[in-house]
């Protein structure tokens, strides 16, 4: 694989995606593992929305310190509150706890508000009910069930089983992964972060069908007589769409840097962040998935269907090259015209 | 066919032009939710099973409650078993949270007298005679009247004659207002609580009326209250407001009453879930409570502006440099895009009371990647075929086609994801699903009726045939061997 900038803005670049697809196969499959692995042992970091309980965010001034905070939570029965300083010049402080029954929610606040040395009505609070989780997390988990289901039909009915098959692969990976992620740093994951994970889910489909989208247009084209084999087909299709994927990554992942760089850190706006970082690693592994996992699983399956393995025998026998070059010219050949489906040929008539 | 490209342009221009215009005349700005201009947002959900009517009439007592607060955009929506009400701005969060959900003791009260709420001259009477009552001469009906001619000049508002909600105590004698506001009360301490009531119905016997049943300790209180009142109007109170007013004629009720009036059947019905479920015919539980100061709301409210933007330029920044003139094509799409949804956005927010939330802010973020991404695919199209060797003009209206059929797919499973997890999920998650499904439907039309035309037009017009100016360049045109 011979790698050139030049080449790929140019669109000369002619990689062999597949040849290189079962270690690289081999490598997702481990980095999904590791991930699993992960969410078992190091647990996931959950936010109060799934866990009940309370969390205050407290513009302090800047001489006030952590421990002032802390001392303030354990008045109020937060002994084993959790108080964090998110933001570096103007002092905020975030605590998370739940307080002793005894106290209603005014008197924790204020009692805040007084070990920070500002007004009651800058805190920001949030308290959430034990039960309120299991409800949000009830719901996105038949979300998305029904979600999967109907993307299967959706992807079945508009290509076929095998494509969904690798779609539903390639977005089972890149949430695995991006989960893991969370679990490994121990990330906070709020319903915004759950929020993420769907949006990572239409994203890697989306890129998916952009791919799958072109091998069968390119599969339509081919002319009867054809020997390509479905490795080479899928590879043209891969090297046509490869821009695209990279353009697509590098708009996309810009907006979600800059929510991430510009807004979360620069300007310390930690709600953004719980977005951003699901979306960023997401995005990318999204892209990845597309081309290195959902294509290769369709060349597999496609290649035990009997047309393309007797594609494929054939192509060993009269050892045909195999190089993407070679593939791309043949198809580009055989293509009628790509903006209409080509014509059906008359029987021994050669082009 | 260039014609119509020309129409198609103009058109769009023309619409999104007029849409803008609109809006901004109209003053109409997107309604900001609770995340980014600070505010009070609570989730809640019933503490028992409930049926529909009961969900219905109690989101209609919390509306009530919520519009008598004041806040400009209150929005209560009930999504599934939830109900989520969002005030986004409002000053006093803290009893925002309290008034909301709290359930408020259905009171039967002995009516002393009825006043006209808009004469100042009772109201004034009224006053005093409210203070002489805290001295301890409650119940004296007389008094009113004795004191009138005593207090000629100074003139009461009738919200210093009326109990504040906090001293609207069981023991304490109240002055109220009718659900009409058209009539006022002085009311005794309450004879007997809703506790006591064991059913309501509204039925209909030649009239609409209510069947009312108490319990054992019921039965004595109101047969108890109706000996002394006999003749006499009772009033039955809620959240500080005179629901009904009837009259007792008997003397013994042994535990059933009716009560009866020119009800049609709304008031019946309602008035009978009013007396069988008390306030709230709900009992709720906060499952998600959340005040946002106003600082913290208009930081984020800030940070996200300016990462918005600083990602829009580096994305418009790439955009240009990759795809040159076509490039520019893709900025002015987004501009395009992004007049059309702030007009959705402001004209939502106006009309449906609909916010838009940081979640819903996230999706539109995200949807610059799939905006961004119609022209891309497009736009690699070109280049391919030009690649092939095929002239520019034609390669630009002639892979159209083949492009649009792929960013319609993709875009479909984009509108299938949004379609679900809005019908299926609530809050946060909702709030983006909404955004995400209308920007993905702009894209849909901005990319049909604005983009093709546009790279059409600018690829005849000023590209010839230099692909250099598509970012072509050092491009060996012909087919490849």
């Amino acid at each position: 694989m011979n790698f050139s900038l030049k080449a790929m803005y140019r669109g000369e670049n002619s990689w062999d995606f597949l040849g290189v697809s079962r270690r690289v196969l081999m490598g997702s499959a481990i980095a999904v593992l590791v991930c699993v692995a992960a969410i078992f042992v190091r647990g996931l970091n959950l936010g109060i929305e799934f866990e009940g309980g309370g969390v205050w965010e407290i513009p302090a001034l800047s001489e006030v310190t952590t421990d002032d905070i802390r001392d303030a939570a354990s008045d109020v029965g937060m002994g084993d509150a959790r108080v964090q300083r998110i933001s570096g010049g103007d002092a905020i402080f975030r605590v998370r706890g739940e307080p002793a029954a005894s106290e209603s929610a005014e008197s924790v606040v204020s009692e805040l508000a007084k070990a920070a040395g500002v007004d009651a009505e800058t805190i920001s609070t949030r308290t959430v009910s034990p039960s309120f989780g299991d409800e949000v997390a009830g719901k996105a988990r038949r979300a998305l069930v029904v979600f999967l289901i109907l993307i299967a039909l959706y992807l079945t009915l508009r290509f076929e089983w095998k494509m969904a098959l690798g779609a539903l692969i390639a977005v089972a990976h890149d949430i695995a992964f991006t989960v893991g992620v969370y679990a490994i740093f121990q990330f906070e994951i709020s319903p915004a972060t759950v929020v993420a994970f769907l949006t990572i889910m239409g994203y890697s489909l989306y890129d998916t069908i952009v791919v799958f989208d072109r091998v069968r247009d390119n599969e339509r084209s081919l002319s009867a007589k054809s020997r390509m084999t479905y490795p080479d087909l899928a590879n043209v299709s891969l090297n046509q769409v490869v821009m695209r994927s990279v353009n697509t990554s590098i708009t996309s992942v810009l907006p979600v840097l800059s929510l991430l760089i510009v807004g979360s850190f620069i300007l310390g706006a930690s709600s953004l962040q719980e977005f951003a970082i699901a979306l960023l690693v997401g995005l990318l592994v999204g892209s990845y998935s597309s081309l290195f996992v959902a294509m290769p699983i369709v060349s597999e399956l496609k290649n035990r269907e009997s047309h393309w393995a007797e594609q494929e025998r054939s192509a060993e026998v009269l050892g045909t090259s195999n190089a993407i070059e070679d593939a791309a010219a043949v198809l580009a050949a055989d293509r009628y015209d790509r903006s209409s489906p080509p014509r059906p040929r008359k029987k021994g008539r050669k082009r | 066919m260039r014609r119509s490209h020309l129409v198609s342009l103009i058109l769009v221009v023309v619409f999104t032009a007029a849409s803008l215009a609109g809006v901004v005349s109209a003053g109409w700005t997107p309604v900001l939710g609770v995340q980014l201009q600070g505010g009070v947002e609570v989730v809640l959900r019933p503490a028992h099973e409930v049926s529909d009517e009961q969900f219905e009439r109690a989101i209609e007592i919390i509306r009530n409650r919520v519009d008598a607060i004041g806040v400009a955009e209150p929005d209560i929506t009930r999504q599934g078993t939830q109900v989520v009400i969002q005030l986004p701005g409002v000053k006093d969060k803290q009893r925002a949270v309290d008034l909301i959900g709290q359930t408020a003791e259905l009171r039967f009260r002995p009516v002393l007298q009825m006043f006209d709420p808009t004469d100042p001259e009772q109201l004034s009477a009224i006053e005093e005679a409210m203070n002489q009552g805290q001295d301890g001469d409650i119940g004296n009906e007389n008094s009113v009247e004795t004191t009138e001619s005593e207090i000629p000049d100074s003139r009461a508002s009738l919200s210093d004659v009326l109990t504040p909600p906090q001293e609207d105590d069981v023991s304490a004698m109240v002055a109220l207002l009718g659900s009409s506001g058209q009539t006022g009360f002085i009311l005794a301490p309450a004879a007997l609580t809703g506790e006591v009531i064991e059913e309501a119905a509204a039925t209909f016997q030649g009239q609409w009326i209510v069947n009312v049943s108490f319990n054992d300790e019921g039965a004595m209180l109101f047969d108890q209250m109706a000996a002394a009142n006999f003749g006499r109007q009772v009033a039955i109170v809620l959240d500080g407001v005179v629901e009904s007013a009837p009259t007792i004629n008997a003397e013994e009720f042994n535990g059933q009453a009716v009560i009866s009036g020119s009800f049609d059947e709304a008031e019946a019905k309602n008035l009978a879930l009013v007396l069988k479920f008390g306030a709230l015919p709900v009992e709720f539980e906060r499952d998600d409570v959340r005040t946002v100061s106003a600082t913290l709301g208009e930081g984020t409210l800030r940070a996200g502006i300016i990462a918005g933007l600083v990602g829009l330029a580096l994305v418009a920044a790439y955009m240009l440099l990759y795809y040159r003139l076509l490039g520019l094509v893709a900025i002015c799409s987004l501009a395009t895009s992004g007049a059309i949804l702030w007009s959705i956005v402001a004209w939502l927010g106006e009309s449906r009371g609909l916010a838009l939330t940081l979640a819903g802010a996230t999706g539109i973020v995200v949807s610059i990647g799939v905006q961004v991404d119609s022209n891309i695919v497009y736009y690699e199209r070109i280049k391919e075929e030009v690649r092939r060797g095929r002239a520019v003009r034609s390669a630009a209206a002639g892979s159209f086609r083949a492009a649009f059929s792929t960013i319609i797919w993709a875009d479909l499973a984009s509108l299938i994801a949004a379609g679900v997890l809005y019908q299926l999920t609530t809050g946060t998650v909702r709030g983006f699903a909404l955004y995400l499904g209308i920007t993905t439907l702009i894209d849909l039309a901005v990319s049909f009726f604005f983009m093709r035309p546009l790279v059409i037009l600018v690829v005849r017009r000023l590209v010839g045939e230099r692909p250099g100016r598509l970012g072509l360049s050092n491009m060996a045109g012909g087919v490849i061997r």
